[in-house]
């Protein structure tokens, strides 16, 4: 105690009150979640066991079935293209959509009408897009699917572009302009070449989503690899569902990992050793 | 003209073109054109496609004629939504953030687990979520559960990956600072650690509950509970009055929740 006459007082805790608000608020909400979801609370314990009878089922009874990798790899394929194509027409329109969506470019009110169309796009998954839009239109089929991702991708892209338009370097516009430059070739000469790394970065990142979106549209029927799984698990028939998910594992890795090598090359140059990680993460750049 | 060449510097020699992007370039466009092509690829034809533009117009028409009668039938399972998203977020939020902790060269323990925690982050996020959730279905059945379960490894595999990739980028300051006082390494991560991470993580937890509204769709049509269901059964018997109702409540929802979430994340980080 006599030690506190030499030392400074302690401060003062800050208040914490709003921040045990948020928590309660959080536990009464999850709270009624559990509450009222409607499901067999014995069913929790049945999951570990089912796991476990559908992992033996695929890989440990007999193994997974070989003889049906020519046809995983073949819808496999089929989703890559897929995803490709709606990676490309995703790429191809949302450049100049980009452009004119970003403010600094193009004028107040063309982009903030621009924005809209983008984000009104963007919220419309490609699911929805596939069932509504393009499987009524190109029937079922990987075409449909393409199509929905492209346009799904068209909404994703073109804001990230409009975002990165923003934030360039105004110096090499005004240097263009200086020179006697039209409009159009300002945007060639003196923004193209800033944003385009960080653009062909989205897109490749943008073709790994699509990888993984277009398993999902196989099950509307919209081609490729989810089809097969779905088919082969509603009909229990394991083995053949077990070599279909190790094709869309290895290919998804295989996929990423190049693409995440391409994409650090692009963005830090060829002195980049690729170990380290990227440092923005477009994940939430993508939320945001 | 010789006068002009006095005083101004030799232009540079212009530098060589990579060949990098052309030969990039030819590839896309044959790749394009192989996955395009008939033979190859999915077969598109841009052509048939115009002239079939028509044929999705009645379908179009009924969509743009929503049946609102039909909105108190979508309220309970919009809601099973919103609960499983709840319940997903918790748990696997709850999960992910000492696997980020073991995750990153910061504060892992040794090499090994951190090499061991990255290679299965790796893996649990090389699945779509939908795979998960047909996965669970069959293990477990039709219903909610299997949909939680689903979201609850995408969630850890978003999360983990996020929120690692953040501690690494802490400044070493406080940790330090935390071991010279004599701090253990569960008490270095838990307060030289954790409170500069922290509201990143909450802003990750608050993504993820957004990536698990919008993944409802897609559970659903795999029977993992939820909206999904209700739009795969209306698209199945061709209701399209009735799918739009779904597609225009889904939209506003998602809409409403990012817009918290992002007023949310903004303050906080």
């Amino acid at each position: 105690m006599s030690a506190a006459a030499g030392t400074l007082a302690r401060p003062a805790r800050p208040s914490r009150a709003k921040r045990n608000l948020a928590l309660v608020a959080l536990a009464l909400l999850i709270a009624w979640a559990v509450v009222t979801l409607d499901f067999d609370p014995a069913r929790i314990l049945k999951l570990p066991g089912g796991v476990g009878f559908v992992f033996y089922k695929m890989y440990l009874e007999h193994g997974p079935d070989w003889s049906y990798l020519p046809k995983s790899l073949g819808a496999m394929l089929e989703s890559l293209e897929m995803a490709w194509i709606g990676t490309v027409i995703g790429a191809v329109l949302s450049l100049p959509l980009g452009f004119f969506g970003a403010r600094n470019v193009s004028s107040g009110l063309v982009s903030n009408a621009m924005r809209q169309v983008l984000n009104a796009i963007r919220s419309f998954p490609e699911l929805v897009l596939a069932v509504v839009i393009f499987i009524p239109i190109a029937g079922l089929g990987p075409v449909a699917g393409a199509l929905a991702m492209g346009l799904h991708s068209v909404g994703t892209l073109g804001k990230l572009t409009a975002e990165v338009v923003e934030g360039i370097d105004p110096g090499p516009v005004e240097a263009a302009r200086a020179t006697g430059a039209g409009p159009l070739q300002v945007q060639r000469w003196g923004v193209l070449p800033q944003v385009m790394p960080e653009i062909v970065a989205f897109w490749l990142y943008r073709f790994e989503i699509n990888i993984r979106a277009s398993a999902v549209l196989g099950v509307v029927g919209a081609g490729g690899i989810g089809f097969l799984v779905q088919q082969t698990i509603a009909f229990k028939r394991f083995p053949l569902a077990g070599t279909a998910l190790v094709v869309v594992i290895a290919v998804t890795i295989v996929v990423d990992t190049a693409s995440g090598w391409l994409r650090r090359r692009i963005i830090q140059g060829s002195e980049a050793k690729g170990q380290g990680e990227l440092v923005e993460q477009p994940e939430l750049i993508e939320a945001a | 003209m010789s006068v002009a060449a006095h005083q101004t510097t030799p232009r540079p020699a212009k530098p060589r073109p990579s060949p990098v992007l052309p030969i990039a370039l030819v590839a896309v466009v044959a790749v394009t054109w192989a996955a395009t092509s008939e033979q190859f690829g999915i077969g598109l034809d841009i052509g048939s496609i115009i002239s079939d533009i028509t044929r999705g117009a009645g379908i179009l028409g009924e969509l743009l004629r929503p049946k609102w009668d039909f909105l108190p039938q979508t309220v309970e399972p919009m809601l099973e939504t919103f609960r499983m998203a709840v319940l997903a977020s918790a748990i696997g939020c709850t999960i992910a953030l000492p696997v980020a902790f073991l995750a990153s060269r910061v504060t892992a323990p040794n090499f090994a687990t951190y090499l061991a925690d990255r290679s299965i982050l790796n893996l649990v996020r090389a699945i779509p979520d939908f795979l998960y959730a047909l996965f669970f279905v069959a293990a477990v059945g039709i219903g909610p559960l299997a949909g939680i379960a689903a979201l609850i490894l995408f969630n850890i595999g978003v999360v983990a990956k996020l929120q690692s990739e953040t501690v690494d980028g802490i400044d070493p300051g406080p940790l330090e600072a935390a071991r010279a006082a004599g701090g253990n390494r569960l008490q270095t991560v838990r307060w030289a650690a954790l409170p500069q991470v922290l509201p990143n993580y909450v802003a990750y937890s608050l993504y993820t509950f957004e990536l698990n509204i919008r993944a409802s769709t897609v559970l659903g049509i795999v029977g993992a509970g939820g909206i999904g269901r209700l739009l795969l059964r209306e698209y199945k018997f061709f209701n399209w009055s009735n799918v739009s109702v779904i597609v225009v409540e889904l939209f506003v929802f998602v809409f409403v929740i990012e817009l918290v979430s992002i007023t949310l994340r903004r303050r906080l980080v």
